[in-house]
């Protein structure tokens, strides 16, 4: 991730330019909307990490905007820009939950200073996510279970390449198990005994990456009050896992290169060369292809990561698995919340082989989560699903698998009042990837 | 580095502190450190930048657009330098502003004499830095962490002062990637 991802909020150009090509410049990816409802319509399909959104708009002003964004995307951090006239305004956004606020005309460092402060307090909250998430899976996904061939055969290929200490680049899309056959792969390996250490490349800005990365000596910078060892260093004698490696930075990228080629790195403020010896893998959810010809990652170190490549199936192309993995979900859910469920309906498989798991084998665990909680019996019904059924929306007779995903999508953020976070997690699928959905098929929230 | 085709030109706007020798070294160290042919041409007057009647400075971006179209087709980027104080909308003030991987940068040397203990040599040094950082930021380069590196953005002269007049490792790489496609 380099930079924060910046929507500018002004009805003048001439702000909107120019506070757009300064924070270019600082690394930022900026937007620019010229009202509050085209800032609304471009919160609906694309995450912000920052908004900067005047007060003073013509048409709906940026109070009235900061309510209907937060309602959407609480995560996302406000700052209100506002003349000095307008300070109770600011206050009241305040209230409203915006993130501070800054009075026109401002110092560059203030709002150099402020920028880099949210980005650490989101950093820090998408760290605790992904940690919880990790520790969920650790507790609840610990092997990767499948009979299909599609499986089998990814089972067959990780026991041959375990066991040498070749770079692996392991794609698939998001909830396919990337994570577990990474870790598979390192428990079969000879570093085995060694850590297994794992970096959500995604989760950090640049700058952080970086000293998460490599570390740094005492007095690097401001903050840096000890010397603090890297993950690099961390995973010395181990296994690295670099989840979501598309989302790194051309910066980040020479250096991770420059690593790659020579084992060797330096703490942020370091002068020693440290040598770590630790084997790579890399997944991502990504087309890195496509990210090189757009000139976002770089080929150099594409190849480098693509010594072994594979990729994880979706769960629609292994459905023969869904009753096996079904089951290892009941009786695990089950143990865990001390409930007597020991069946899943005839109905209730049924519906889940009609569907096609956009978020993959993480939304059927979760699913089957879900049905062990609220069902009531001994058996799983289909009702107990949080899935697409047919005839619970009205989708047209001899549906495309295009129009059952957007008839689901649909009837789960309805059914959210288009809470992005809570229909993600419904759905078992990144909030990122809910936006492209929403964006590809052009969902509108119903007026 | 750079091809023979390009050139680089170095705009002075109406008078600048120093005199012409300090212009003339500024632009051999550019040449030195992109290796495209570098000139000296004056462009604009001090009077063709109109300062803000209520903040008496001077908003540098559409200077950039005028830079970028009176510019003669063989430069490559132009860099103007001016005394006048600069700003940008809603900021209270700016070093100095560029197209980020376009054509036109602009610098101010208003702010480099801030520090009591200024010198002719510390303030060619600054000039220096920030000239090579604006054409930079012209060739696609974004702001570094590095605080040595030249596109280090610096809060005061005194951090100018302490960041060099080299790109770090990551900023040479990407610099000479975009030049490479450039061509």
């Amino acid at each position: 991730m380099s930079g924060a991802k910046i929507l500018v909020v002004d009805d003048e150009l001439i702000v909107r330019e120019s506070l757009g090509g300064w924070l270019e410049r600082d690394g930022h990816k900026v937007e620019k909307a010229a009202s509050g409802e085209e800032a609304l319509e471009k919160c609906q399909n694309t995450r912000y990490d920052i908004l900067l959104l005047d007060i003073k708009m013509e048409g709906m002003s940026g109070l009235e905007v900061l309510k209907k964004v937060k309602e959407t995307d609480p995560d996302v951090s406000v700052v209100m820009i506002t003349a000095y006239g307008s300070i109770p305004s600011a206050i009241e956004a305040m209230k409203s939950g915006a993130y501070e606020y800054l009075l026109k005309p401002f110092d560059p460092d203030e709002l150099m200073v402020l920028i880099e402060k949210i980005m650490k307090h989101q950093a820090d909250r998408r760290e605790t996510l992904f940690l919880r998430e990790q520790y969920k899976e650790r507790t609840r996904f610990e092997s990767m279970i499948g009979q299909s061939r599609a499986l089998q055969e990814v089972f067959d290929l990780i026991e041959r390449i375990a066991p040498t200490d070749s770079t692996v680049l392991i794609k698939g899309e998001t909830g396919t198990g990337k994570g577990l056959a990474a870790r598979a792969i390192h428990t079969k390996s000879r570093r085995s005994q060694g850590p297994f250490v794992v970096v959500n490349c995604g989760a950090f800005p640049e700058h952080l990456l970086e000293s998460e990365l490599f570390g740094y000596q005492k007095g690097a910078f401001t903050d840096a009050k000890t010397t603090k060892k890297g993950r690099l260093e961390l995973a010395h004698g181990g296994t690295l896992l670099l989840d979501e490696i598309g989302e790194i930075s051309m910066r980040m990228q020479i250096d991770l290169l420059r690593v790659l080629e020579d084992r060797v790195f330096y703490r942020v403020g370091g002068t020693q060369p440290i040598e770590a010896d630790f084997r790579i893998i890399a997944a991502t959810n990504k087309d890195l292809e496509k990210a090189i010809k757009e000139g976002t990652f770089r080929e150099d170190l594409y190849y480098r990561l693509n010594v072994i490549c594979f990729t994880m199936p979706p769960l629609r192309e292994h459905k023969e698995d869904i009753p096996l993995l079904a089951e290892y979900f009941l009786h695990r859910f089950a143990q865990e919340t001390n409930k007597p469920v020991d069946q899943i309906s005839r109905e209730a498989l049924d519906e889940m082989m009609l569907y096609d798991w956009p978020g993959n084998v993480r939304e059927l665990g979760n699913a089957m989560e879900r049905a062990v909680v609220v069902g009531r019996g001994r058996r799983i019904l289909p009702q107990d699903l949080p899935i697409f059924r047919p005839g619970s929306v009205s989708t047209p007779p001899g549906r495309t698998l295009r129009e059952v995903e957007i008839a689901h999508l649909n009837s789960i953020l309805n059914e959210t009042q288009w809470n992005i976070s809570r229909s993600a997690e419904i759905l078992g699928i990144d909030r990122s990837t809910l936006y492209d959905k929403i964006k590809r098929y052009d969902l509108q929230k119903p007026a | 580095m750079g091809s023979k085709d390009h050139t680089l030109l170095i705009s002075p706007i109406g008078e600048l502190d120093g005199n012409g020798e300090l212009l003339d070294q500024l632009r051999m160290e550019i040449h030195n450190v992109f290796g495209y042919e570098t000139r000296l041409l004056s462009l604009l007057e001090e009077k063709d930048l109109p300062a803000d009647p209520i903040r008496k400075q001077v908003h540098s971006t559409p200077i950039l657009e005028t830079l970028a179209l009176l510019a003669p087709p063989e430069a490559l980027k132009i860099l103007a330098i001016t005394r006048v104080d600069l700003f940008i909308p809603v900021l209270t003030h700016v070093y100095g502003e560029a197209q980020l991987g376009g054509k036109a940068c602009i610098l101010s040397t208003y702010r480099f004499w801030e520090k009591r203990s200024s010198t002719p040599e510390s303030f060619r040094c600054r000039m220096l830095k920030e000239a090579i950082h604006e054409l930079g930021h012209t060739f696609g380069l974004r702001h570094c962490r590095d605080a040595g590196c030249v596109m280090h953005y610096c809060r005061s002269v005194s951090e100018v002062d302490r960041k060099s007049s080299q790109f770090c490792r990551y900023c040479a790489v990407l610099l000479q990637d975009e030049m490479k496609r450039m061509g």
